[in-house]
């Protein structure tokens, strides 16, 4: 059995504590489900570990305005059982399903999948078709912004250090959604999201195949050409496939998306 | 580096250590409880060898923290059978031949179990769909999924 590295352990009560102890070598950690296998092979050695789960205002669903608020640890189990979930974003329960495997929903968390920007992701591309914001906190204040501009690039995010993401705000759709996923491996190899909007025009996200979710914009249906889209979207080849297989697999659930997206207009 | 306090019930019983941060579940388990029904395999949450439960909740203890658990209950293999009677799952794996060497048992029980208690009377595609992240190298696969369905059955007829 390999060993971790040796650390501090920190349990913040509030998210005031929490802010003040969270440094670059001092990271924050829900789950673990992330940060303590990337610390066990070598990537990460953090001075100390804090740990928010059991900050209960981090570990809450609510709604906020016209929001619904999933709290900044809440689990992909947590999320998919929630009726407030359920009703304001039918397909998210749908998506977070079938992440990983009950393990790694019951105790991994939106806000660590999206924190650590693993490319192979489900999350964050369900979560932009859905124009969702993520809420950051610091010592100098809060900010928000969408997550389509929080995720920047392979494990690269707009978060500062010093910040925890403390929301997820997601605004109610009943729009017809339908996404899609690939996968041979724990992860997906390419993630399909569409979304019809109510002015007619369609919005389609492809995560996983690179290093960030790309959104496509189309006017209307009629305008969607699968083809063009897997032909221009960025992809990185890797151990799940070259770059030719990937834009083929793309391709083609992209072309089941939209088949099902149809059946539901 | 500091040890940290953990107070926690493992099994039904009660237990009180300090831990070092890094310690994981499973060498917790193993090395401090001497309770080595739990296996190790992948370290990376794939196979599923070193499932237990922490509030009822499945986890892979070997990316876990031996922290983690402070104030919070554990089951491990060693906590399933009670009165030294077998569980109902641990019999109907028994009864399917639904093991081979044996190693990735203790993990698919304790996946039974959490499934069980979720969905008490689960249909094979959820079964498989559960079971998806564990590993068994023997491929005893088909023989594991009629123990867990046989399992449902018998834990109803035995429910009042
Ligand atoms: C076997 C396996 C299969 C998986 N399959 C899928 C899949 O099919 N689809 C998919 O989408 N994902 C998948 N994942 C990823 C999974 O969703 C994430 O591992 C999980 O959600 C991360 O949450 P966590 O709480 O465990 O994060 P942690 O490991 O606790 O943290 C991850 C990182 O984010 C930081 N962080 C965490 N929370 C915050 C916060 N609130 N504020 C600031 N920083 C924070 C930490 O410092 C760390 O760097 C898989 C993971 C595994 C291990």
């Amino acid at each position: 059995m390999s060993v971790l590295p040796s650390f501090e352990h920190l349990r913040p009560a509030d998210l005031h504590e929490a802010l003040d102890a969270i440094s670059f070598d001092d990271p924050v950690y829900a789950g673990g489900t992330e940060l303590l296998l990337a610390m066990r092979s070598g990537l990460l050695r953090p001075s100390s570990l804090i740990d928010i789960k059991r900050i209960p205002e981090l570990d809450r669903i609510g709604q906020e305005d016209d929001d619904v608020v999933i709290g900044g640890t809440v689990s992909h189990a947590a999320a998919t059982a929630d009726p407030v979930v359920l009703s304001a974003a039918p397909v998210l329960p749908k998506v977070l399903a079938h992440v990983g495997n009950p393990r790694v929903r019951a105790f991994g968390t939106l806000g660590g999948n999206l924190c650590f920007a693993e490319p192979k992701s489900d999350v964050a591309t369900i979560l932009i078709s859905l124009s969702a914001d993520v809420e950051l906190a610091s010592k100098n204040g809060r900010r928000r912004l969408p997550v389509e501009d929080f995720i920047i690039g392979p494990y690269t995010t707009a978060r500062n250090e010093g910040e925890i993401l403390v929301s997820i705000l997601i605004p109610p759709t009943a729009d017809p959604m339908v996404y899609e996923k690939f996968q041979t491996m724990e992860r997906p190899t390419v993630g399909v999201a569409a979304r019809l909007l109510e002015d007619g025009s369609l919005r389609v996200v492809v995560g996983a195949v690179g290093g960030a979710p790309e959104p496509f914009d189309f006017s209307s249906v009629h305008e969607v050409n699968s083809g063009h889209i897997a032909d221009r979207v960025e992809v990185i080849p890797d151990l799940t496939g070259s770059e030719r297989y990937k834009r083929h697999v793309t391709r083609v659930v992209l072309g089941r998306t939209l088949a099902q997206l149809e059946g539901l207009a | 580096m500091n040890p940290v306090g953990v107070v926690t019930q493992v099994n039904g019983r009660e237990i009180a250590r300090s831990v070092p941060a890094r310690m994981t579940l499973v060498e917790f388990l193993r090395d401090e409880l001497g309770l080595t029904g739990t296996k190790v395999s992948c370290e990376l949450q794939v196979c599923g060898v070193c499932t237990v439960l922490v509030d009822r909740k499945p986890v892979s203890s070997c990316a876990f923290l031996a922290v983690d658990i402070d104030g919070r209950e554990v089951t491990t293999i060693e906590g399933v059978a009670s009165d030294g009677k077998l569980h109902p799952i641990q019999q109907a794996f028994i009864d399917h031949f639904a093991l081979q060497c044996g190693f990735c048992t203790p993990g698919f029980v304790m996946m039974a179990v959490a499934l069980l208690e979720e969905v008490p009377q689960p249909t094979p595609e959820q079964v498989v769909s559960y079971l998806e992240g564990n590993i068994c190298r023997c491929t005893g696969y088909r023989s594991i999924l009629e123990a867990v369905l046989d399992a449902a059955d018998r834990l109803e007829r035995a429910s009042p």
